[in-house]
């Protein structure tokens, strides 16, 4: 396994499995600060309102509780456990177990069961080839490019932006289409095995392209609408280090696996992290566009791709872990493999670390911010709510 | 810069796609409509005794080569139609335990190149204001009761429609919220595309 036990070493990913994983290293200990949440007395005049589990203005299920005397949000708590789905992993072999994360976070497919895959490779010892490597990343790159659409769709939304949030909706599906007609499949399930991934890469770089004149023309056409970005800068303003993704890079972090991971040959594209430092929303919606413009430029630079026979699951035993950037920020998944079966296996997603930034960004600020600064961080609470058995 | 996004939406002209009068311009092959005869292992039961289920079907590729997918969509089945809600249909979306993936394709029917709304159809916030429950994903403890609170809440007539595998039969993650046989309508796939949500919702209707 090419991660180790032991002290804490490297930047903090979140909690999972029992542990806290580092950058560098999987701990017992958890970093300093991090239990530091300052829990809110309600004070006289001051009610809670309770929004979700179920309501339109949310894609998925999560209780949100509000507390404020009228209009100022004084205190946030979200409950990511409303639709907690128990998977039924252990005991599991490999291409069982990958149909089940495929389907953590559906939107965020490729990058769970790549970083899945990935530690299983490292358990069992399988190599890879440029040719796959490169696929992964096209995988990955794709479904970032379609998720910051989403988001950033999402956050025009609320200001009521009708145009733009219709032609980043069109772009979004454009892209999805991409995605289908390069893989079969419009969430990359059932294109991934162990060292393996089939995807055609024709025609994908002539229709990003397109694509990409289309959205920067939105995109610095918002940058420069002064009543859209009243309702993003000084809104939902960071000051936690404990942050994973484009909202810790739109608060001066340099965090990204793509960096530091080393799994996948990012240094050979022409890849840099994106970093702000207003630590808003105004931040991370910068952040997202900035991260698509260089996502097609990453995917332009792969060339020509190949499909690779497919690779016959290795039974063995071992354990081995594996870290991606997915396009909420960082994600870890652990495995242990016993005769070809996952003895044990559980992840650590972004989502746990930013769900708690959000928390601490959302006091001081009104009702009408809430949905800009929820949107913001982009969060899956379907990669959260689960419990792996 | 109001001009601006005005005369933005003009440049880009129509989008919207003919579908459901004309065949849908870019269908997906999976989920599509599987062709296929043999016994292959399907880890959710889907295809038993020479029989493909859709709604048991999670599209997973592992019946390939016996089976194949045709790209055809529509793969939904209307049990009970509406007949009065055929020019105002309003939808309230339930996730009682959803990846996401449905979350976001019955989203997608409102973007341009669908744009369900020209079909008389529309999102509601609240389940006070909805013909329709659409419920998605997989049967978890604490959403029991938000869902049996949103369906009681809505005034009669109403339809209640599962969308995709794990609200149908639990697909490969665990159990359906509900009985098949209490859903009027089931749209299969995992996660259905948006032209077979469009084409079924719109069937609802009675159209």
């Amino acid at each position: 396994m090419h991660y180790k036990f032991g002290e804490p070493a490297g930047r903090y990913l979140g909690p999972g499995g029992g542990y806290h994983v580092y950058s560098g290293s999987i701990s017992e200990a958890a970093p300093q600060g991090y239990g530091d949440i300052h829990v809110h007395k309600m004070a006289a005049g001051e009610f809670n309102f309770q929004y979700g589990p179920s309501t339109g203005g949310l894609m998925e299920s999560v209780g949100i509780s509000l507390t404020t005397p009228g209009e100022l949000i004084n205190s946030v708590g979200v409950d990511p456990y409303f639709k907690a789905r128990e998977l039924k992993l252990k005991g599991q072999g490999i291409e069982t177990a990958l149909l089940m994360v495929e389907r953590i976070n559906g939107f965020h497919a490729a990058s769970n069961s790549l970083a899945f895959l990935m530690a299983v490779e490292d358990a069992l010892g399988i190599e890879t080839s440029e040719e796959v490597q490169k696929a992964r990343i096209l995988q990955l790159e794709l479904e970032r490019i379609r998720s910051n659409l989403e988001v950033m769709k999402r956050m025009c939304e609320p200001a009521g932006f009708g145009v733009p949030t219709n032609q980043l909706g069109y772009l979004r599906e454009k892209v999805s289409r991409i995605i289908s007609s390069a893989s079969g499949h419009r969430f990359f399930f059932g294109v991934n095995a162990p060292g393996y991934a089939s995807i055609a890469y024709s025609g994908i770089n002539e229709k990003l392209n397109v694509a990409r004149q289309e959205f920067e023309r939105i995109f610095y056409a918002l940058l420069e609408s002064k009543i859209f970005l009243n309702r993003l800068q000084n809104n939902g303003v960071t000051k936690d280090q404990f942050l994973s993704g484009p909202a810790a890079r739109a608060s001066g972090l340099r965090y990204d696996s793509r960096l530091d991971s080393g799994l996948l040959p990012y240094g050979d594209t022409p890849f840099f992290p994106a970093v702000r430092e207003e630590k808003d929303c105004f931040g991370r919606f910068s952040v997202r566009g900035e991260e698509i413009l260089n996502s097609i430029d990453i995917i332009a630079s792969l060339g020509n791709l190949r499909e690779t026979d497919r690779h016959v699951s290795k039974a063995g035993d071992g354990e081995g872990c594996a870290r991606l950037e997915s396009p909420q920020g960082d994600i870890f998944y652990y495995v242990k493999i016993r005769d070809g079966k996952l003895e044990d296996i559980w992840h650590v997603s972004p989502g746990v670390l930013n769900v708690r930034a959000f928390q601490e960004s959302m006091k001081g600020n009104i009702f009408t911010d809430f949905h800009f600064n929820w949107e913001s961080f982009g969060i899956w609470i379907s990669e959260i709510g689960v419990v792996i058995r | 810069m109001s001009n601006f996004w005005f005369g933005e939406g003009l440049r880009k002209g129509r989008k919207t796609e003919k579908f459901p009068l004309a065949p849908p311009e870019e269908p997906p092959l999976w989920p599509s409509y599987l062709d296929g005869n043999a016994e292959p292992y399907c880890p959710t039961e889907a295809i038993k005794e020479g029989m493909w289920d859709p709604g048991r079907c999670i599209f997973c590729r592992l019946c390939e080569p016996q089976y194949k997918p045709t790209g055809k969509q529509g793969i939904f089945q209307v049990r009970k139609t509406q007949p009065l809600l055929k020019k105002s249909f309003y939808i309230y979306k339930l996730d009682s335990g959803a990846c996401g993936a449905c979350n976001v394709e019955l989203g997608t029917i409102f973007d341009p190149q669908y744009d369900a709304n020209r079909l008389n159809i529309f999102m509601t916030n609240t389940p006070r204001h909805a013909d329709a429950i659409v419920v998605m994903g997989v049967q978890t403890e604490r959403m029991k009761e938000a869902l049996k609170n949103a369906y009681e809440a809505m005034p009669e007539p109403k339809l209640i429609i599962s969308l995709g595998a794990c609200a149908i039969s639990g697909g490969i993650i665990g159990k359906s919220p509900m009985e098949r046989e209490q859903y009027h309508v089931e749209i299969a796939g995992c996660p259905p595309s948006p032209y077979t949500i469009l084409e079924a919702l719109s069937r609802a209707r009675g159209v």
